[in-house]
């Protein structure tokens, strides 16, 4: 082996790939040429210096923001100003200065409303490609608390993992799941798994419970893109697309649709939940097989976009494992249910919102639990072992959300001295009429 | 197939700007890393990054040669850098915090030259090693991605390695040159 032939094989030899004999080879080579030694030695160095330059950018995904700042860019009211010094330069491709600045000026203004039309099309395409589903399984993250509501948005918490798994043949059968709650719909009931020790039980099967219908709306691909595109269409909400290059390096179309709620900034709704958000959706489809592969959502803020979902497991038409479907509660689980009239249940029932939450804070700050448990169904051990000895400093005012739940806002001191504020969800009971917890402690 | 980066700027001022998407796919990566040893920290990094692209596209056509696209979004990142540091420095304008950044801006110089010397290799040498490193494909994968047999890929990897360490090794040199050209000035 000479020199050129030792060096064309250096990578090889470094990364294990070469065979036994040309192995031996480049090494006798190496124990007998100094030069080609040292270079060998200086390959590990740079080797390296680059391997940690790939992973100081190993996260880095910027084609989306890229794309969206430049159509923002060019749409911009002080286009005029690029478009002047665009016409100003001296243009060196072959163009004179006047047919240059048409190209140019038609590139801008024409190939984008195209580019709407295509990434519309990619969207019907999407659909279409999805229109008979049998079952599917939706793998995401989503930055929220791990036990709490299922639609909760909370952009300044962790990604927490969410997870959808949908049988709509031979019955309809699904699960949500994340960390620390879960909601099992086995075709016959409904039960809702709050970790440690809360459960609730729907005696009938539902298409969709406990805050999940977001979710459920979102494996309904086909339906999902469809109401995109009449939103697109009817609000006009903006959409561009790009082209880019995924992982598996195949070619992708990446649709980004500008998702507005029509709520003021100043609603206190505003951003908390996906249906009440201005959120960007990013679709990602497949050029070849024209499925859609991954979503992200990014919350408008004030402070900026953030990513606060992504999808990037999209399984459809897959056999799931029966066993999904089954969910067995641990011993030590308290369960909701029908929760019983009381002999002065009108007292309760007249409450508003506020005084029932100022009624069971005080409760639990007495630890008085028989009082407490009228607001819960049912109270656990974890709730009185977190609220009991706790110091109201302020209740807020109620908002009524969507699904006719009001939460209210509060301040408290627990035992242990950890101030929280959060919100408190509050529901009626259809029998008794009486306000009972249902999320935010 | 991959085109060259020649052939996707001539596609992006022929009407089809969204390809603009599959040259900021190609370089993101090294770009970001470049510009994460001139600024002080990586969301700044990332901004100046994103902000490089967007100018980049706007001035497509003032670039003369599409095939040198690496190295004149590398010169537009150094600006963008420059212009983040001095803006930087407007808004802090306590002298101690000046000089602090100042450190940090340059504590990391001899990495930067990096993404320098890779502009300067042959497009598809620069392509393996993007592949290989920036985005941590196995040769088998690169091998893959760009229809290539294993062993054009390891014998190109190689050569693009020599090229490189020979090209850095020229730019210590040019650069030692200058700051013995500089220091006999200053004395």
């Amino acid at each position: 082996m000479n020199c050129a032939d030792c060096r064309d094989n250096f990578i090889a030899s470094v990364e294990g790939l070469l065979d036994h004999d040309q192995s031996l080879q480049c090494q006798a080579h190496l124990e007998t040429c100094a030069a080609c030694r040292t270079e060998y030695k200086a390959l590990a160095g740079l080797q390296r210096r680059l391997v940690a330059r790939g992973q100081a950018a190993a996260g880095v995904r910027m084609v989306e923001p890229v794309m969206r700042r430049i159509h923002a860019e060019q749409f911009k009211p002080e286009r005029e100003s690029i478009m002047t010094k665009l016409f100003k330069h001296r243009w060196g491709f072959g163009l004179s200065a006047a047919a240059g600045a048409a190209a140019i000026l038609s590139f801008i203004l024409i190939a984008m409303p195209k580019a709407q039309a295509q990434a519309v099309a990619i969207m019907t395409k999407g659909a279409q490609a999805v229109a008979k589903l049998t079952s599917i399984h939706l793998r995401g993250q989503v930055r929220t608390l791990p036990g709490d509501n299922f639609s909760l948005i909370m952009p300044d918490q962790g990604f927490v993992t969410i997870e959808l798994w949908k049988q709509f043949e031979p019955g309809l059968k699904w699960r949500v799941e994340k960390p620390g709650r879960v909601v099992v719909m086995d075709g016959q009931s409904t039960l809702l798994f709050i970790k440690p020790d809360f459960g609730y039980k729907v005696p009938q099967p539902t298409p969709s419970a406990f805050d999940t219908q977001w979710l459920h709306e979102m494996a309904n691909l086909n339906k999902t893109l469809e109401t995109e595109l009449t939103a697109i269409k009817s609000r006009n909400w903006p959409i561009t697309l790009t082209q880019e290059q995924g992982a598996d390096g195949k070619a992708k179309s990446v649709v980004s649709v500008e998702a507005r709620s029509g709520l003021g900034a100043d609603d206190y709704l505003h951003n908390k939940f996906f249906s009440t958000a201005d959120t960007r959706r990013v679709y990602t489809f497949d050029n070849q097989s024209e499925l859609l592969e991954s979503v992200q959502i990014y919350l408008h803020a004030p402070a900026g976009d953030q990513l606060v979902f992504k999808l990037d497991e999209i399984d459809s038409n897959q056999p799931i494992d029966p066993s999904v479907f089954q969910l067995q509660l641990p011993a030590n689980v308290s369960m909701g249910g029908a929760m019983p009239m009381l002999p002065d249940n009108e007292k309760y029932a007249a409450m508003t919102s506020e005084q029932a939450a100022r009624a069971l804070f005080d409760a639990c700050a007495r630890e008085d639990w028989t009082e407490a448990a009228k607001f819960f169904n049912p109270l656990t051990d974890t709730v009185k072992q977190l609220l009991g000895g706790l110091q109201v400093v302020s209740l807020g005012t109620h908002t009524t959300l969507s699904n006719g739940a009001e939460i209210v806002p509060y301040d408290i001191t627990l035992k242990n001295g950890e101030n929280k504020k959060w919100n408190v969800g509050l529901k009626r009971d259809p029998t008794t009429h009486r306000w009972f917890v249902d999320g935010g402690i | 197939m991959d085109l060259t980066d020649k052939e996707y700027v001539e596609r992006c001022r022929d009407g089809h700007p969204e390809d603009f998407g599959l040259l900021v796919t190609r370089y993101q990566k090294s770009l970001f890393a470049y510009l994460a040893a001139r600024v002080e920290n990586l969301p700044q990094a990332e901004e100046a990054a994103q902000e490089s692209f967007v100018r980049a596209f706007l001035s497509l056509p003032k670039l003369r040669k599409p095939e040198s696209f690496y190295s004149w979004l590398l010169g537009i990142g150094s600006r963008v850098a420059r212009e983040q540091f001095r803006a930087e420095l407007h808004r802090r304008r306590d002298a101690e915090t000046a000089e602090t950044m100042m450190t940090s801006a340059t504590s990391e110089t001899e990495n930067y030259p990096l993404e320098e010397a890779l502009a300067a290799l042959p497009e598809n040498h620069r392509q393996m090693i993007l592949l290989r490193y920036y985005e941590g494909l196995s040769c088998q994968e690169v091998a893959t991605r760009l229809g290539l047999p294993l062993g054009t890929v390891t014998k190109t990897l190689s050569r693009a390695y020599l090229l490189l360490r020979h090209e850095l090794e020229a730019r210590d040199f040019r650069e030692s040159g200058e700051q013995t050209v500089n220091q006999g000035k200053q004395s």
